[in-house]
């Protein structure tokens, strides 16, 4: 069988076995939740609820904004307290709806979200999605209506589940597909309907054995959909690699994934596509994988969205020692945390908390030109000269050497012997080309 | 709870254990077997020049970097690497203070004033070999083997004489410190290519292209039959440092290109420059000047080998070619390596043919050169004589005879010709002499001999002797003149003390190449006897 990768790429530490044997646990939040109105790439939501309102599980509490927006639901009932900005694991304060917990868990009636399938049309299946405020949970939150509504719609062959979950320690992913991989499945198929020429594709790194069998066994039967078993890599699951190592076909920076014929989707967000089309249930919760080695007893939840790190962290037994560095999100592109004080987002993969912080561990130092970053580099640039150019202000050559075409992976920087911050000074002359671009 | 969560810094969070240090460290390891080989095989007088250029190179890169007021960087251990290349880049008994001045140029010229590690455009420890070679000729081309100087294997092999492969494979002969034993030095090779430090592209592709150079050349120059050319070709690889300039300083990463095509060229340049040098150089070495001449193309060679960039020119699919886009893999990378091979193979079969074409054609007038050379020394060795004629009455076979008979086999008559003065009478004879016993080879030279018997003239015709040593005997005109003017029945070397009529002060470290002179020189004087009948010492 054809081992499905790409050229470059990366093999840290994956600290995986942390917490790949625990089942996912549901984690009922005490205290007051907090819904940032920016969790999707996109326009802000627009509250729907004012304070004093109260609310139930489920209940919508803000509106998409614009095409590309999402909708926000509320994951627990209380009272809505305050519509005020508060600090999200970005760093910055974002206009949030503040809801107090009554801990009563009162539902709203799902069954009026949706309809059986065997009734419903493409648009009211996008409708239910769009509705129920799914966003792709890999840590972009792209919203999944807007990708399942490409233009070239007649073009897309491959709908492709991406199971690599090649960031090191985040085993949410994993576990969904040892538990629940019947809805993962069914999800796809509700997907694969939408289009009138796709085949599914699951494409699992080979580090995952127990769900690689179990997802075989389920798919003896089904014609249209293929298991890919993926070498161990990362960034596997990087969506224009993935495509690559699954399909052959390129995209480049300035293409969608559709332009190559694909739609890609995590894992957990086809689980929540299933949710909403089946059960009628908004996105209200997600897995998180709460690790690392300063976390007493590492484990997965299923968390309701808004709900605060800290009590992760206190229902995970607290931190062995003080942290060297907390992450939201996994160690290769999740963002460092300086306060606990923010709440899970739909994009919020882990917590990972290290006692050691290897980036201020390690002196930088001069560049010996080994050429380490050229070979990992999944895009195939050149890290080293991007990050020269950038230092210099080059911001044309900066473009001319393809320096838009990063993708942020950082298999650069963890490569790097001299320990330089290659991934962080291209992406920062990212942002300032995009930033000037746009105005 | 009472967590401390200042640390904040962009994605990514962890970092691969490999560091700077741990690389140099890796090379260090890897040059072990060589090094220590290299002590074992030359003395105690190796091991100081390695401990002196190590820590003399750290000592100028800490001094240096003090002065610039830059961090002091000594501890990533690359200055170490550079001392430990410089001193296996040494011959076993090269001056101390002349190493030490060499880290010095190695550290402060080459490394610490162009920007320090990773700025420099040179082999810091291969520019300051050449800076050491131009500066004393003389110390770094003695090469002592068992206290005995003696030639490398390469310039045994450039002056035509035979090698032991097998000896040069494990390095039980003469050389500089660390390149003798092929074998220690692959050992420490297999070690980086495990580890992952180095990428086989550059030694492979240099050896390789050198390689087939060698081949095709020795196969039509050189004239040579398959398994002929085969040894020669392999004894080329073994010896003159080109195991351990293509492993430990062709790749070099500082100096040598980044990207991955631009390996394979590089190596290709590097392969056809030591060839060239080599082979038609000056000196029997061609490593260190292809390597260092090739960095400085390391910029060029970069900018025309940029990698393609992931889904550069990729189209986006529309319904017209829906059909045949199905995996539809990119196969110019698999294509590209057998092109590249391909075209390292003709370049290196054209070089090759055209270097021996070019043999050809200037071996007419090099003999030439030689034969107008020959008949300039018959004035320089009989300056009395009007003219000279070949003589004829007697065969060159009962000469060589009558020489072995004299007891002074080795030496062979090539030319015999009598001195005439104004009325053709003759004053006396010129021989052109070859002694076979020279330390690399032959040695042809002209003598004349009056008809007393007196050394009238003395000049070296074919002469490669070792630089700096035997080639004294052509190069300082006070060795000749020993012979000059003196009537004795024969010549005897003598290694120190004063000399006496007879005797001839051996030059020092070259008492081969003097015994093998003076047996040329006492042959003539015997024939010069038989032939005028014994009457000048009667």
């Amino acid at each position: 069988m054809a081992i499905f990768t790409f050229k470059g790429g990366v093999h840290p530490d994956d600290g995986k076995k942390l917490t790949m044997n625990k089942e996912i646990e549901e984690y009922i939040p005490k205290g007051d939740m907090v819904y940032p109105l920016n969790q999707h790439i996109g326009a802000p939501a627009v509250p729907v609820v004012k304070r004093g309102d109260r609310v139930l599980v489920g209940e919508k509490i803000a509106e998409a904004g614009g095409f590309i927006s999402a909708n926000i639901h509320s994951s627990v009932s209380g009272k809505v307290i305050a519509i005020e900005p508060r600090l999200t694991v970005n760093g910055n304060k974002v206009e949030s709806i503040v809801i107090e917990n009554d801990n009563l868990y009162e539902e709203i009636d799902y069954s009026l979200n949706t309809k059986p399938l065997e009734e419903m049309y493409r648009e009211d299946v996008i409708e239910v999605i769009k509705e129920a405020g799914i966003v792709g949970m890999g840590g972009a939150g792209f919203p999944t209506h807007v990708k399942l509504s490409p233009k070239n719609e007649q073009d897309i062959d491959t709908i492709i589940v991406n199971g690599a979950e090649c960031e090191p320690y985040l085993t949410s992913d994993y576990r969904r597909m040892i538990e629940e991989p019947e809805k993962i499945i069914v999800g796809l198929k509700i997907i694969i309907n939408l289009f009138e020429n796709a085949r599914g594709i699951i494409a699992v790194e080979d580090n995952k054995p127990k769900a690689i069998k179990k997802l075989r066994e389920m798919l003896k039967n089904e014609e249209n959909i293929t298991l890919n078993v993926m070498k161990t890599k990362y960034p596997q699951g990087a969506e224009r690699q993935l495509i690559y190592a699954n399909t052959g076909r390129y995209i480049n920076s300035k293409m969608l994934p559709a332009d190559a014929g694909c739609i890609v989707q995590n894992v957990d967000t086809v689980i929540s596509i299933y949710e909403a089309v089946i059960m009628g249930r908004p996105l209200i919760s997600r897995v998180v994988t709460v690790s690392g080695d300063c976390i007493q007893e590492p484990k997965n939840y299923i968390v309701r969205i808004g709900t605060n790190m800290r009590e992760l962290v206190e229902a995970s037994g607290g931190f062995s020692v003080d942290p060297g560095k907390t992450i939201a999100g996994g160690p290769m592109m999740g963002k460092a945390l300086y306060s606990l004080e923010v709440p899970v987002t739909k994009g919020t993969s882990a917590l990972i908390a290290f006692k050691n912080d290897e980036v201020s561990e390690n002196e930088i130092g001069n560049c010996i030109k080994c050429g380490r970053c050229i070979n990992t580099c999944p895009s195939h640039v050149m890290p080293y000269k991007l990050m020269n150019l950038a230092y210099a202000g080059k911001m044309e050559e900066f473009v001319k050497n393809d320096g838009m075409e990063c993708c942020e992976c950082g298999c650069c920087s963890y490569i790097c012997p001299a320990k330089r911050p290659l991934t962080q000074t291209i992406a920062s002359a990212r942002k300032s080309i995009l930033a000037k671009g746009k105005k | 709870m009472n967590e401390n969560l200042t640390r904040i810094s962009a994605a990514p969070h962890i970092r691969d254990k490999h560091s700077t240090t741990g690389i140099m460290g890796d090379v260090i390891i890897a040059l072990m077997p060589a090094a220590i080989f290299g002590i074992y095989n030359f003395g105690i007088h190796a091991y100081l020049l390695i401990i002196v250029c190590m820590l003399s190179c750290m000592f100028f890169e800490a001094i240096t970097q003090r002065i610039f007021k830059k961090p002091v960087t000594v501890r990533d251990l690359s200055a170490a690497l550079t001392g430990l290349l410089l001193a296996l880049n040494l011959p076993p008994e090269f001056p101390v203070w002349m190493a030490i001045l060499g880290s010095a140029f190695a550290i402060i010229v080459v490394k610490q004033m162009f920007g320090g590690l990773g700025h420099n455009f040179m082999n810091p420890a291969l520019a300051a070999r050449c800076f050491l070679m131009m500066s004393f000729v003389g110390p770094m081309t003695r090469f002592t083997y068992d206290g005995i100087t003696s030639a490398t294997p390469l310039a045994v092999l450039k002056n035509g004489g035979e090698v032991d492969l097998l000896t040069m494979f494990l390095g039980t002969h003469g050389g500089t410190i660390g390149e003798t034993s092929a074998a220690a030095l692959l050992i420490g090779a297999l070690y980086l290519l495990f580890k992952r430090v180095i990428d086989i592209r550059i030694p492979f592709v240099y050896i390789g292209t050198f390689f087939v150079c060698i081949l095709v050349y020795a196969l039509t120059a050189g004239e040579m039959n398959i398994n002929d050319a085969l040894y020669f070709s392999g004894a080329h690889i073994c010896g003159g440092g080109l195991i351990l300039g293509a492993f430990f300083m062709a790749t070099d990463y500082v100096t040598s290109p980044i990207t991955n095509g631009g390996k394979i060229i590089y190596g290709i340049i590097l392969g056809a420059l030591t060839f060239i040098l080599r082979i038609y150089g000056g000196s029997a070495e061609g490593v260190s000047y292809a390597i260092i001449i090739s960095n400085l193309l390391v910029p060029l060679i970069e900018t025309v080998t940029v990698p393609k960039t992931f889904g550069k020119g990729a189209e986006k699919l529309s319904l017209s070619d829906n059909m045949g886009r199905l995996r539809k893999k990119d196969k110019k990378d698999k294509e590209s390596i057998g092109k590249v091979v391909f075209a390292i193979f003709v370049i290196c079969i054209i070089s090759g043919l055209l270097l021996g074409a070019v043999y050809k054609i200037t071996k007419a007038p090099i003999d030439e050169a030689a034969q107008r050379e020959r008949e300039a020394s018959y004035n320089v060795v009989f300056p009395e004589a009007a003219s000279y004629e070949m003589i004829d009455d007697v065969s060159m076979d009962d000469i060589n005879l009558k020489i072995s008979e004299l007891g002074y086999s080795g030496s062979e008559v090539d030319e015999l010709l009598y001195a005439l003065d104004e009325n053709k009478n003759i004053m006396g004879y010129v021989f052109i002499i070859t002694n076979s016993e020279g330390y690399s080879g032959d040695i042809q030279m002209a003598v004349g001999v009056d008809k007393d018997g007196t050394v009238t003239g003395l000049s070296m015709l074919a002469i490669s002797e070792t630089k700096g040593l035997g080639m004294e005997a052509k190069d300082d005109p006070s060795f000749a003149e020993q012979y000059i003017g003196k009537n004795v029945e024969s010549f005897e070397v003598i290694k120190q003390g004063e000399t006496e009529e007879n005797q001839i002060l051996a030059i020092s470290g070259a008492t081969i190449t003097t015994n093998a002179i003076t047996n040329a020189v006492n042959a003539a004087l015997g024939i010069a006897e038989y032939l005028t009948g014994g009457g000048a010492h009667e």
